[in-house]
């Protein structure tokens, strides 16, 4: 679960807090718990709903629902999966990531497709080409396992190697 | 460097002069959008890595004889007379940190920090899809040698909206369609275009009214399709649309060729010799006379010329030929006597000219 209050990190601690006699509890992580006072009164009212849901007091079943519907948030710009519907933009290009699960269901409904077809940066084809020579060295790898030639296999092998060094360099570079 | 005065009193660019006998596609417009990889958008980002942005796209184009010019660092009235060549986005006039590279002829722009890092544009006359997508494609290759882009195996290019994401192209064509609208078949039209993933809009984009019968036909997938796809649809819709408007032409001009010649003269009458001028009916005017000129009725006026006339009654045209800034009442009268000067000077030029080849011909 992540801290209700900055939305980021990890939650470590339940704060139960009581407003005149209405019991709150919160789930925080460390840094946000150390920083509530235990006799201040929060007053950060996102929605007009939220705001009404503390004045009244909400189903407890409603309560725990919300939080698990915030969760997706990106770890670059922190923008969150809410925020995205709500705005239409990403925030950055790692929001992708972040929303990856999502986002099919998505751009379905906007493109029709999920899976990008075509032009792509040359680096990103020259790895694309180097992936598929190393999964055909691997196949006659293990034919040349198979059919006993095990010499040839060790040179396929050490070949397959080399060029998987040669991905792993060209991506942390 | 060129300044931007260049750019400015340019009035027609290259992309809106008439190549072929093609009178239906004005122009042709590609447009790539491109992201910086792990950065913040543009419209997250902070002012410090917007200008490193700028400064680091300027420093691969200037050297290839793109001009470079910060939306900062020009007048307001500058930035509207390049959003009214379409040279920038109105999007981009807006962004404090935007910034434009030019092309010296004009055909390509390249936009920085508006809704995407990049926004590569080029643009070309008449019905040139492959062309301008070549010529923008060439300016993403050049980039992408510097530039780690922000790409992703499934989802393709990376883009703010995400109505751009995967081939981050948009090609649209700006159309005339005359005969279409006046027998109210556009309607219809613009129903039907989503189901084959494309758009029609009015020329000044998203909810901008068809002024002087200009339409935008362009596509609304970029995920799932190849950019030669997205080009080849495009591509044959639009000449299922030349060929409807051809059909309608003629069939005005069967049932209804009087009527029709009335109204190609009398808009003519009103560029040549109103005092006061509209710029809604400036451009309704300028298409009832290209249509004119199209089905032959009018042959002293160049298409040329209503190129010319149809960036110059727009407002921050008129301001720069002014030198000065219009009250709406002022405007309407320096756009009147802006197209008389542009269409009654071209016809007596013109009536000279073939005076004196009559004279010729009449002394040999």
């Amino acid at each position: 679960m992540i801290c209700e209050n900055c939305q980021q990190r990890e939650a470590a601690i339940v704060v139960t807090q009581v407003n005149n006699g209405h019991q709150l509890k919160k789930h925080l992580c460390h840094e946000c718990a150390a920083n509530i006072h235990p006799f201040h009164v929060e007053q950060q009212h996102d929605t007009l709903h939220d705001m009404l849901s503390t004045w009244f007091g909400t189903p407890t079943w409603q309560k725990e629902k919300q939080p698990t519907k915030k969760q997706t948030v990106c770890a670059s710009c922190h923008t969150t999966f809410e925020q995205f519907l709500q705005d239409g933009k990403f925030g950055c290009s790692d929001c992708y990531d972040a929303f990856r699960d999502h986002l099919p269901q998505l751009l379905k409904r906007l493109h029709g497709g999920t899976e990008h077809i075509g032009k792509m940066p040359n680096a990103v084809s020259e790895k694309a080409a180097l992936k598929k020579r190393i999964e055909l060295l691997r196949q006659t790898m293990r034919t040349a396992v198979e059919e006993e030639r095990f010499e040839d296999a060790a040179k396929l092998r050490d070949e397959a190697r080399a060029l998987e060094a040669q991905l792993a360099g060209g991506e942390t570079s | 460097m060129t300044n931007i005065e260049t750019f400015l009193q340019h009035v027609t660019p290259a992309w809106m002069r008439p190549d072929s006998e093609d009178d239906i596609v004005i122009s042709t417009r590609i447009r790539l959008a491109r992201n910086f990889a792990h950065q913040a958008f543009p419209r997250k980002q902070n002012e410090e890595s917007a200008k490193a942005t700028s400064e680091k796209i300027a420093s691969i184009l200037q050297p290839k004889h793109f001009a470079y010019f910060t939306m900062e660092q020009l007048t307001p009235l500058q930035r509207l007379v390049l959003v009214e060549k379409h040279m920038i986005s109105p999007l981009l006039a807006k962004r404090k940190f935007g910034s434009v590279l030019l092309q010296q002829d004009e055909t390509i722009s390249v936009m920085v920090n508006e809704e995407d890092h990049l926004r590569i544009q080029s643009l070309q006359p008449g019905l040139r899809l492959k062309e301008a997508y070549d010529a923008a494609a060439a300016i993403d290759e050049l980039l992408e040698q510097q530039i780690d882009y922000a790409y992703d195996e499934q989802f393709g290019y990376l883009t703010a909206c995400p109505t751009n994401t995967g081939t981050g192209l948009r090609a649209s064509v700006m159309l005339h369609l005359p005969a279409l609208t006046l027998t109210n078949e556009m309607k219809q039209l613009i129903q039907t275009m989503p189901r084959l993933g494309m758009v029609v809009r009015g020329i000044y984009g998203e909810g901008s009214e068809n002024l002087g019968n200009m339409y935008q036909v362009s596509n609304q997938m970029t995920l799932g399709k190849s950019e030669a796809d997205i080009l080849a649809d495009l591509q044959a819709v639009t000449e299922k649309i030349i060929a409807r408007e051809k059909e309608a032409r003629e069939q005005l001009l069967y049932r209804a060729a009087t009527a029709l010649e009335d109204r190609i003269f009398r808009s003519l009458g009103t560029l040549r010799y109103a005092r006061t001028v509209s710029s809604e009916e400036a451009a309704t005017c300028l298409s009832n006379v290209r249509l004119g000129i199209n089905l032959g009725y009018i042959e002293d006026v160049a298409v040329d010329t209503i190129n010319t006339c149809m960036m110059l009654i727009q407002r921050g045209f008129l301001q720069q030929y002014a030198g000065s800034t219009l009250h709406p009442e002022q405007r309407d009268t320096a756009r009147a006597k802006l197209l008389r000067e542009h269409l009654i000077e071209r016809h007596t030029e013109n009536n000279e000219t073939n005076g004196e080849k009559g004279d010729d011909s009449y002394d040999v």
